[in-house]
């Protein structure tokens, strides 16, 4: 045990005073600052432009409503669209046009807009701009004409408007989750789909990242033929639990790093933070379970690993055994818009009691919805029983290859080491 | 006192047998030349010892239990194969290599100390490993493997990538251990350094011993009783004297090899009145010649 910890301990110092290390600790919660600030920076600097709005009207009716319809402020309190008609007669409507569009051209006009006379039976509105691409604005322009088109037509057939409006008002649905000792929440599928995906997400990414390396520092160790100097205090089991261990307590430590970062970023500033206060809200069980999974999945696949990294003497040799397993952890990244809809069926409870797709999946489906106790306890120990079984496999493959050099050993031959004794 | 016991241990790896039916004894004092060329199975008989590798059948016995892992820390392991890690600070690697050996924290330092002294590399402690040389990364690995005080030192190719001054240091602390009692085993293939400073050689070839015995005692089974000669007059005199098996005839010299169980005096007694000598050396065979008699089967005895 002594000599485990001595291995963890140097694994440990090693890696934590590793300048990629450092950088990444100290480059995620960059990251996630500026994923929760960028929305909120963003909108700040839409607020400072004005959107000057010029209209052909060849109705004669309709300009004056459209432009009392456009009062919509910016955040500093001035109007966001300066709406002006522009005057034309029959004969020069062609040269105003072409004035008009090389204003545009010139970027001295944003948007100008053509309305026919017979509007009501058209229905086309030609909306010239430079950027026809931003969908608020056109949106919003187009649904401000609907109304008055629409209502223009209802008065022209002697139909009160408002009376109708309130006839055919639409119903909304306000979705609200309710989930056995949790608060109630409003969300939806957006909300439940970026939530989840986030936190999936983080599994899958520092799993990998930990797991890979795992994998490289034995190679490396490998090839700077220091394996048998190790064993020859320490045997192999020793050395591979110790390696294990200690990345993973490097892991642990940034991730500790990142929560306590996290979550005083997120008690800091809610309105600060638009998007990430929207769509977390911190539960202690789900972060329980997080962790849970989390460490569980990255002993299972950096056990995997280290395998790997004992029967190859290069990275890139090592690539194309790590495809394989890398495939188990993004098969259910990839099925997560399905868990998302159907947390309860029975295809996503069988996935989330698989050994290899539960860390993933069974955390999806808690995040989501309350599965059985039951089932997530046996997913948890249907997990640590594989985790054992699979180093006590590893322990024999990594016995025989770590002092290996040269030919990656091929199946048949794997499964012999396994059989020595 | 016999502290390592190897009975019949047998190794193969897929088709090929890397060591057959070995058996050996180590005993405390005593320092063992386990010798032969590249390849010839050392590595994997040490290894074995080590408990790295297990064999396939055979038994090896050490201070007197079964060979397991808590008695790694009783040996001093210098791998042929060496390794570091090179951004680790001197200090701290020997430090962890002496964890690794289970010695108490509270002397680590003092025997760091030590033999950072002994090998002249006080100054560079702090030092990352890979900012030695390679002669003193070697000399750092040799420390590693004696920190721990083992009462078995096993040493793979130890002088390899030495300068002579550090080659005489290493014999020193070698022939220091001899007497403190500990018992040392050298594995190499440059058989005229064995043969200066081991008192038992194992030989072994293809994974199967070919000879086992003090090492006097096999320069007097399997060398040749050779006499090297520098005289003036009638050559032919030496040649007909019944006791002479062969001569080679040098030039300056000729190497005279007598028959089984007739001395140099015989040899001048003949000739003494007959020819004006210059020289006389006696001459045993080098162990390397030993090897190549035995390999190349050009002795009966083997």
């Amino acid at each position: 045990m002594r000599k485990i910890w001595s291995i963890i301990k140097r694994e440990y110092k090693e890696a934590v005073f590793k300048k990629s290390f450092i950088i990444i600790t100290l480059l995620m919660p960059v990251l996630m600052i500026a994923l929760s600030v960028l929305p909120t920076l963003l909108m700040m600097i839409e607020t400072k432009k004005q959107t000057t709005i010029h209209v052909m009207d060849q109705t004669e009716w309709l300009f004056e409503d459209f432009s009392n319809s456009l009062k919509d402020t910016l955040k500093n309190g001035i109007p966001k669209f300066v709406v002006s008609k522009v005057s034309f007669s029959e004969n020069d409507f062609e040269s105003v046009l072409a004035e008009e569009k090389s204003l545009i051209e010139q970027e001295k006009l944003a948007v100008l807009l053509v309305v026919p006379e017979d509007i009501d039976s058209v229905g086309v509105v030609q909306f010239y701009a430079r950027n026809v691409g931003d969908f608020d604005l056109t949106s919003r322009i187009k649904d401000t004409f609907s109304k008055l088109v629409s209502n223009h037509r209802l008065r022209e057939s002697g139909i009160q408007p408002e009376l109708i409006n309130k006839l055919i008002k639409p119903v909304k649905l306000k979705t609200i989750k309710v989930i056995k000792g949790r608060k109630e929440k409003e969300g939806g599928f957006l909300q439940e789909y970026f939530s989840t995906f986030i936190f999936i997400f983080i599994i899958y990414l520092t799993i990998i990242l930990y797991a890979t390396a795992i994998m490289r520092s034995i190679i490396q160790e490998k090839t700077s033929r220091i394996v048998e100097t190790i064993l020859s205090g320490a045997n192999s089991f020793q050395f591979m639990a110790g390696k294990i261990l200690g990345q993973g307590a490097v892991g642990f430590t940034q991730y500790i790093i990142w929560v306590v970062f996290g979550i005083t970023l997120l008690f800091a500033g809610g309105s600060f933070l638009p998007v990430s206060s929207r769509y977390f809200s911190f539960n202690p069980i789900i972060f329980f379970y997080f962790v849970v999974f989390f460490i569980l999945g990255y002993f299972l696949f950096s056990t995997i690993y280290a395998a790997i990294g004992a029967i190859t003497n290069s990275e890139q040799e090592a690539q194309s055994l790590v495809t394989p397993v890398v495939l188990l952890l993004v098969i259910p990244l990839m099925l997560i818009g399905f868990i998302v809809k159907n947390p309860d069926s029975t295809v996503t409870t069988v996935f989330s009691l698989i050994p290899f797709f539960s860390p993933i999946v069974m955390f999806a489906r808690i995040n989501l919805a309350n599965p059985p106790i039951l089932e997530v306890l046996l997913s948890i120990v249907l997990l640590i029983i594989t985790i054992i079984g699979l180093i006590w496999l590893v322990a024999k493959i990594f016995r025989v290859g770590i002092l290996m050099y040269g030919k990656r050993p091929t199946l048949p031959e794997l499964v012999k080491w396994i059989k020595y004794h | 006192m016999e502290i390592l016991q190897a009975e019949n241990i047998s190794k193969s790896f897929g088709e090929v047998h890397a060591v057959k039916n070995v058996d050996f004894i180590i005993s405390k004092g005593k320092i063992y030349g386990l010798l032969g060329p590249n390849g010839a199975g050392k590595t994997t008989t040490i290894r074995m010892i080590m408990n790295i590798i297990v064999p396939d059948s055979g038994k090896i016995t050490l201070f007197g239990q079964t060979m397991n892992d808590r008695l790694k820390s009783r040996i001093g392991y210098l791998p042929e194969e060496r390794g570091i890690y090179p951004k680790m600070k001197l200090r701290d690697f020997l430090r962890f290599l002496g964890e690794l050996h289970d010695m108490p924290s509270a002397i680590i330092d003092s025997k760091v100390s030590y033999w950072l002294k002994r090998f002249d590399l006080t100054d560079a402690e702090f030092f990352k490993v890979q900012e030695l040389s390679k002669g003193n990364q070697q000399k750092v690995q040799l420390i590693g493997s004696f920190l721990h005080d083992p009462e078995l030192v096993i040493l793979d190719e130890p002088f390899s990538g030495l300068d002579p001054v550090n080659v005489n240091l290493v014999k020193e602390i070698i022939l220091e251990f001899k007497k403190q009692d500990k018992a040392i085993i050298l594995s190499t293939h440059m058989m005229d350094a064995a043969e200066k400073i081991c008192d038992h050689v194992y030989m072994i070839d293809k994974g199967v011993k070919v000879l086992d015995g003090e090492l006097d005692e096999i320069q007097q089974r399997y060398g040749h009783n050779a006499v090297q000669l520098e005289y003036k007059g009638n050559g032919d005199v030496v040649k007909d004297l019944p006791f002479v098996e062969k001569i080679n005839d040098f030039g300056n010299y000729i190497e005279v090899q007598l028959k089984d169980g007739h001395s140099v005096n015989e040899l001048l007694k003949a000739i003494v009145d007959r020819v004006e000598i210059f020289r006389v050396e006696s001459r045993k065979s080098t162990l390397n010649e030993i090897f190549i008699n035995l390999v190349t089967g050009g002795s009966n005895d083997a």
